[in-house]
């Protein structure tokens, strides 16, 4: 609206300007301008100049504004769900020790299949509520930068998937770069970074079945060290895509499967600590492959 | 749990009644004679009339916090060994906690067996009337000297450089001493979750400690392993000044 005013505002001007001396309040002169063709155009061209340079600076000047108002209220936005997340959190605490306080007094005499299910249920809302706090911990804990070793940090994982009993009807493969050159490593929190891809190899172990195949594979290419973990799994549908990095998100595949809907925000916010960046690629029925890109040091 | 033991008063302080209700019948049950206060001024007053061997406080408190209710208690000379009971538990409440002169800390929503094994396992190494390791500045074994103000290790005078996990690990054994750790309860001390199999964290940084202290870990002098169980610091731990 802003805009219109401003575009009529000089014509407005003219308007009252030539009304006032049209009206005889103030001697109206007749000038006599002579002008030839040349420096009329030149002087049309200097104000059409001016015209423009003043409603470009115009435009950029608001466009900016936006911009600042639209990055405050994103980072606002982000803030009050940080908030929410950690009173959540809170607020989940106190009835969950009182309630295993309870529990326990239950089961002085006896640990009947009753209580064993409530038990396991208010464990469950343990673990969530521990997932929620490693989530609002890692926006503000500090993290470490040592040099780490993902080759040899991929070989461990692999070892601890290969022990769990789902692997055992998968095919577990894990690609390392050797030539030219072997990865090289990246700079973070060790322990983050492991918690990260035992996430992502985790999710490809639950959401695949048996004879499926899951390839662990890294590799530089100039740019980034990626890490991919792939499996030939189910897939996930494309409207559901976005959404698998938010909070508390279960995908349709994800409801009959045990988890709290955190494990992607984790990886998500670890890797933003970290600089670095998740990109999730799914065909229905053909399968899921999860890249973290770690940018290098220049 | 021995005669002595059964006898022993702990005071109990949680604004939230459902907790209380439940707890203090569950810590009688183990064997404590328990009072219960809501706020951290009834607390400090309970302290005095009631003289527990061992105050469970809880942090987040209306009127008087427990960290607050703490600081006093021991700016008055009270050393009546205290369980923290923390809400957030960000590493930096929990190494607030341990500063403040707690003797341990368990974060919501605990197990109420494990905070029974935590009183029994703190009123075991403390003695009356005498300040607990937890609110020692310094921790000395031998030639190793852990300021914990500095964070900052010296074997034998000569300083020692480790990681921030790894001095967190060597403080939190010697804060224990003699008592087996297991690899869990590292993890949930330092790095603040447990996260699954990631147990092996806590083994390469006992490894760490190991090569900068010298410690051989067949004929240790400082950290053994104790296989399917975890960890324990076996030198005599001193509060230094």
């Amino acid at each position: 609206m802003k805009k219109y005013v401003l575009l009529l505002l000089p014509l407005g001007l003219g308007l009252a300007l030539a009304i006032l001396w049209q009206t005889g309040l103030w001697p109206n002169p007749i000038l006599y301008l002579r002008a030839d063709v040349g420096t009329l155009f030149l002087i049309l061209g200097l104000v059409g100049s001016i015209v423009c340079g003043l409603g470009l600076t115009l435009w950029t000047l608001t466009q900016t504004r936006c911009e600042e108002a639209l990055a405050h209220s994103r980072e606002e936005q982000a803030d009050s769900h940080r908030r929410f997340i950690r009173r959540l959190d809170h607020e989940l605490k106190n009835p969950l020790t009182a309630i295993r306080a309870g529990l326990a007094n239950l089961a002085d005499g006896g640990d009947g299949p009753i209580l064993a299910s409530v038990r396991a249920q208010v464990d469950r809302l343990a673990r969530l509520s521990a997932d929620l706090r490693k989530l609002a911990d890692l926006e503000t804990q500090s993290v470490e930068q040592e040099a780490v070793d993902l080759g040899q940090l991929l070989t461990e994982l692999l070892n601890l998937a290969q022990e769990r009993p789902e692997a055992g009807m998968r095919h577990l493969r894990l690609t390392l770069p050797q030539a030219p050159w072997p990865l090289p490593p990246v700079a973070g929190d060790r322990d983050l970074l492991f918690l990260a891809l035992h996430n992502l190899v985790d999710n490809a172990l639950k959401f695949s079945r048996p004879e499926d195949t899951i390839e662990i594979r890294a590799f530089e290419d100039g740019t980034a060290v990626v890490v991919e973990v792939a499996d030939t799994g189910p897939g996930i549908s494309e409207d559901e895509l976005p959404h698998l990095g938010e909070e508390l998100y279960r995908g349709t595949a994800a409801r009959t499967v045990e988890g709290s809907g955190l494990g992607l925000a984790l990886v998500q916010a670890i890797m933003a600590r970290h600089h670095g960046t998740m990109a999730i690629r799914s065909r229905l029925g053909q399968g899921t492959v999860v890249a973290l890109r770690f940018p290098m040091a220049r | 749990m021995d005669e002595q033991e059964r006898s022993r008063r702990v005071l109990l302080v949680d604004d939230e009644e459902a907790i209380t209700a439940h707890l203090a019948p569950f810590l009688e049950r183990a064997g404590f004679t328990v009072a219960v206060a809501a706020d951290g001024e009834t607390a400090l007053r309970r302290a005095e009339d009631f003289t527990p061997d061992l105050i469970v406080l809880d942090v987040l408190m209306p009127r008087l916090d427990g960290r607050e209710a703490l600081r006093r208690l021991r700016q008055s000379g009270n050393w009546t060994p205290v369980i923290l009971l923390t809400q957030v538990g960000s590493p930096s409440e929990r190494a607030m906690a341990l500063d403040e002169g707690a003797d341990d800390y368990l974060n919501k929503p605990f197990e109420p067996y494990e905070l029974v094994a935590r009183i029994r396992a703190v009123l075991r190494r403390s003695r009356p009337g005498v300040p607990s390791l937890a609110g020692a500045r310094r921790l000395a074994c031998g030639p190793l000297i852990l300021d914990r103000q500095a964070r900052r290790i010296t074997l034998a005078g000569r300083e020692v450089s480790l990681t921030a996990k790894a001095f967190s690990v060597l403080e939190f054994l010697m804060l224990h001493p003699d008592e087996v750790l297991s690899r869990e309860r590292l993890l949930d001390a330092v790095w603040g979750w447990d996260y699954p199999a990631a147990t092996r964290a806590v083994d390469t940084r006992i490894a760490e400690l190991r090569r900068a202290l010298n410690d051989d870990a067949e004929e240790p002098q400082y950290i053994e392993t104790l296989i399917g169980q975890g960890y324990r610091f076996i030198g005599r731990v001193e509060a230094g000044t």
